[in-house]
């Protein structure tokens, strides 16, 4: 659509820093904001509405120009296409896709069930919802958090609370296994990091560590040492080859990153810092913390501003020193379609593409949707002013 | 006033990224050509659309009654030659009037291409399309146009190429509204005169309906980005362009940025682009988008700080310049002289901003071509960048509901060159508004059936009177009666009371009157018989008005009851009940009292 907006207005700084500091941007627009961005293939992602009554759910495709390596500047194709498209009846805060299949499962963020969602294949455009799974407690504050990994047939790892953690067979019901502890801490972070260890991650910064194969009780790491009371937990797992490579990363609502082994979860943590994360919403449902996929050390943080942040963990001591961002993504706040000044626009989810090394894909409360691939401030000093691409 | 029904159904094809527009729509019995373009990824007759839908042989003539072009793009034009002097039409063809002035420049240049460069035999000849432009007829924006004394069409402007225009076409009370695209400017005035006719159908291009768009700014910043690096490593920019299309925005874009940045490289705008340019847009200065007028307003359309006329010998220049050159498609001309000189240099880039015809130059290296066969067998190795990036201004998903939601149709159509599943768009479309929408694939008829409203003008006489009737005001879950009568007068409908529309026809107003004879024996005196007969009703039917009156008759509310003497039998005495048409509700009631009172 044709914008009739002054040149003059979009040439602002931002703007021609990005001509540097990005190798590629799209900005998107979507109808409502989404608090969901999941991959569901190598090039698609699923994004959900959160408004109190109906919703969509969209799987939508990338744009054929940032997979196109070779021959990129022939592609000029920037965007998205909507593949997918369902209703759902309420809000939509979790979701996830089940490897191997063209299954998600999502959550409302209110009650701790589940409902199970067919994506559809090449003959219909239309997402069903096929069925659902209860959760062991019907109320929930903050809803279920979900978790996959490839099994065959599908599983679902689920739960709002330390003590209602079980592992679902998706077609029939069946529950396979289920986390005992008596402790009903809310949780906030739950992952797989091999086909059969997961981690629970609580509210409070305890994490559990499971097996699923054995009947012992789970490990239980307490939080990190942390100045504050009342501080709420985070956490982001990176998977490594072997289950005992797994680093996690705990962030606290005030902004404070641990970095631990999996090995030496309970012992004490490698690294840590306060991050710069420049509070601006009291909102902290939508905080995410992330390990990059594929550049070492890289953990990215969402959800206390408008801002998305990576961070380089390397050269982090075992003293809490602040530490500067290595990137800010700055968009969201400054292309925000936003037209309420009162409530500032404040970041709702972001992933990182499992292969790209630097490519992101972030959403915000205004309903804008960031892909972008930005320039390593560090590498791009070293390499002069030699552009490749 | 019976069901009517619209049929719609598109003759274009399935394709690629540019398909082919041609709709048929038969509305009142009319039937009107939408678009008739060509599909540019075809070399044979399938890149036409298929008229057999029509008639099987013969002209068109005589099944359409006209043929509306909403753009001057050749995928909605393109056929237009072959379809009016190669199949056979000649009725109006209808378009704006800067589609008038551009669609023969395109369709000369295409035919061109297509015959002398690839040498293609079934195609149109330059006369062809000379004498189809002449049964144009050129619409204003916002002016009615009587087709016939049932068909009427009106232009509006819909603004994202220049002359583009949605068609709102009626016949008596059914309309239909047609556009391929709405850009930001137009949608803020589409609320203002679409409120007055909420079209039967609203038709609308999808193509990209299933599509979130990236913003502008990114590829303003992709573009910027692009010819930045290149001029920083010392390497020359072509940029062909139609004079047209988005030369004027990229070279505002690019003066601001230059400035912005403080860059010293030349730009360059070659001559014959700067001419017919300003020529076109002096001439159709109120259908370009604001922007465009601004800066007509603002400055001379080529009078840039950074931007000079082009002059062939600048080619050899050393150094990093950029150059706007036409023709768009890199199939002759300037911009192809310059591409040639410029192809060997890695360290220069060529960005096409459009799309490019097969058998151009254009068309090859954006497909990947990196040797070219030139005049005279010589090859030219492409070793410059290639960029293609597009600025097309289709709508999005987004963009269409927009759409809907401003023009309120009663239906919605969406027509598509993909055979494309989109299921879920026409749910979301059907929930969110409340209304049918429909896809028909070629050749597929589509049919609506559509409920025309008929507006009825009420007397303010009537409408007083039904509210001093009293009571509560009438409640929409409990309609009241009213009565009325209804008069059909030029096109017109009025409600009137009875009155009035006797006065109005000049007819006499008559009255009514039914009498009953019942038999009673009595053998006392009328006076008496009548008294008693006033005295029993009273007791038995209690709430009725029940008067005895001094003339001799009893009246029950309006029905005259009067006693005479039997001339046949003495002891016997007549009943006579009369009561009006309006009184004759009562009358049961009577005559059952009264036959009570026989068998007294």
């Amino acid at each position: 659509e044709m914008e009739a907006v002054e040149f003059d207005d979009i040439l602002d700084d931002w703007f021609i820093e990005s001509l540097k500091t990005y190798k590629d941007l799209h900005v998107y627009q979507l109808e409502h904001p989404t608090q969901v961005i999941e991959w569901t293939s190598e090039k698609t992602v699923c994004v959900t509405g959160y408004s109190l009554s109906k919703n969509e759910i969209l799987e939508l495709r990338l744009p054929l120009k940032l997979f196109a390596d070779e021959n990129k500047g022939l592609c000029a194709e920037r965007d998205f296409k909507v593949a997918h498209g369902g209703f759902t009846d309420g809000p939509v805060r979790r979701l996830r896709h089940i490897p191997g299949t063209r299954c998600v499962v999502t959550n409302d963020g209110l009650s701790s069930d589940l409902q199970v969602w067919d994506l559809g294949g090449d003959d219909s455009d239309v997402i069903r919802r096929t069925g659902s799974i209860a959760g062991r407690r019907n109320v929930s504050e903050r809803g279920s958090r979900i978790a996959a990994r490839l099994s065959s047939p599908p599983q679902v790892l689920h739960g709002a609370q330390s003590s209602d953690v079980q592992l679902t067979e998706l077609t029939s019901g069946r529950t396979l296994y289920k986390l005992e502890t008596d402790s009903t801490d809310p949780l906030s972070f739950l992952q797989f990091v091999s086909d059969t260890v997961f981690l629970a991650g609580c509210c409070n910064g305890s994490v559990y560590v499971t097996d699923t194969r054995t009947s012992a009780a789970p490990q239980l790491s307490p939080p990190p040492a942390s100045s504050g009371d009342s501080v709420l937990w985070w956490a982001d797992a990176s998977v490594g080859p072997h289950p005992s490579s797994c680093r996690v990363v705990r962030l606290s609502s005030s902004g404070q990153a641990v970095v631990s082994d999996l090995r030496s979860l309970g012992g004490g943590a490698v690294c840590q810092a306060q991050l710069d994360v420049q509070e601006r919403c009291c909102n902290l449902d939508h905080i995410r913390v992330s390990w990059a996929p594929t550049l070492d050390d890289c953990i990215s943080v969402s959800g206390f501003s408008g801002v998305v942040q990576i961070y380089n963990t390397c050269g982090w001591s075992m003293e809490l020193q602040e530490r500067q961002p290595l990137f800010q993504h700055r968009g969201h706040v400054v292309s925000s379609q936003q037209t309420d000044d009162s409530t500032p626009v404040f970041t709702t989810a972001h992933i990182w593409h499992p292969e790209r090394p630097r490519t992101l894909l972030s959403a915000a409360s205004d309903g804008s949707v960031h892909v972008w691939d930005w320039v390593d401030p560090e590498q791009s000093a070293a390499d002069g002013c030699w552009f490749l691409y | 006033i019976g069901k009517i029904t619209g049929c719609v159904f598109p003759l274009q094809g399935a394709g690629q990224d540019v398909g082919r527009s041609c709709i048929l729509v038969s509305i009142g019995g009319k039937n009107i050509m939408l678009d008739c373009g060509m599909h540019m990824g075809y070399n044979d007759d399938r890149r036409f659309p298929d008229f057999s839908y029509i008639t099987q042989n013969g002209r068109l003539t005589d099944f359409l009654d006209c043929v509306i072009i909403s753009h001057f793009h050749l995928d909605h034009c393109g056929a237009l030659p072959y379809m009016s002097e190669m199949v056979g039409y000649d009725g109006p063809i209808y378009m704006t009037h800067p589609t008038k002035a551009i669609c023969p420049i395109l369709l000369e240049d295409f035919r061109k291409i297509t015959v002398d460069k690839k040498g293609e035999t079934n195609f149109f000849t330059s006369q062809m399309i000379k004498d189809c432009m002449k049964k144009v007829v050129p619409l204003n924006l916002h002016q009615t146009v009587q087709v016939d004394d049932e068909l009427e069409i009106k232009a509006y402007y819909a603004g994202h190429v220049l002359g583009a225009a949605m068609v709102h076409i009626k016949v008596g009370s059914e309309s239909v509204v047609y556009t391929v695209s709405v850009n930001k400017y137009a949608k803020s005035h589409i609320s203002a005169w679409i409120d007055k006719c909420r079209p039967d159908i609203l038709i609308s291009e999808s193509t990209y309906a299933t599509t979130i768009r990236d913003s502008k700014r990114c590829r303003e910043r992709d573009f910027l980005k692009k010819v930045h690096e290149t001029i920083e490593r010392g390497g020359k920019v072509l940029i062909p362009v139609f004079a047209l299309g988005r030369a004027q925005e990229l070279c505002i874009l690019l003066e601001t940025f230059w400035e912005r940045m403080n860059l010293k490289a030349p730009i360059y705008f070659s001559t014959g682009l700067t001419e017919k340019a300003n020529h076109y847009y002096k001439l159709f200065i109120t259908w370009t988008n604001q922007k465009i007028r601004k800066t007509f307003v603002q400055r001379n359309m080529f009078e840039f700080k950074h931007i000079k006329a082009f002059d062939r010998s600048y080619a050899d220049n050393p150094g990093p310049m950029v150059v706007f050159a036409t023709p768009g498609m890199l199939h002759a001309g300037q911009s192809l002289q310059i591409f040639k000189k410029w192809a060997g240099n890695e360290k220069n880039m060529v960005i096409m901003p459009g799309y490019c015809v097969q058998g151009t130059i254009g068309h090859k290296i954006l497909n990947g071509q990196r040797k070219l066969e030139m005049e005279g067998r010589a090859t030219l190795d492409v070793k410059l960048q290639v960029e293609y990036m597009s600025f097309s201004a289709h709508a999005d998903a987004k963009g269409i509901m927009q759409l809907i939601r401003m023009a309120e149709p009663r239906n919605m159509l969406l027509v598509h060159g993909e055979a494309v599943k989109m299921e879920f768009l026409k749910g979301k479309i059907e929930q969110e508004f409340s209304i049918d929408c429909y896809m028909p694939a070629n050749g597929e008829t589509a049919t609506v059936t559509t409920n025309p409203s008929v507006p009825v003008d009420i007397s303010l006489n009537l409408l007083k009177r039904e509210m001093a009737l009293g009571g509560p005001l009438p409640d929409p879950k409990k309609p009241r009666t009213m009565h009325g009568t209804l008069i059909m007068k030029e096109n017109s409908l009025k409600l009137v009371s009875s009155e009035q529309a006797l006065k109005e026809l000049g007819l006499n107003e008559h009255q009514l009157r039914f009498t009953c004879r019942v038999q009673l024996q009595d053998p006392h005196s009328d006076p008496d018989t009548l008294h008693r007969i006033y005295t029993h009703l009273k007791s038995v039917l209690k709430g009725y008005t029940i008067q005895h009156l001094p003339d001799g008759t009893v009246m029950v509310e309006s029905i005259v009851i009067k006693v005479s003497s039997s001339a046949e039998d003495t002891n016997a005495k007549v009943l006579l009940l009369s009561w009006s048409y309006q009184g004759g509700e009562y009358f049961f009631t009577a005559l059952c009292i009264v036959k009570r009172l026989m068998y007294q």
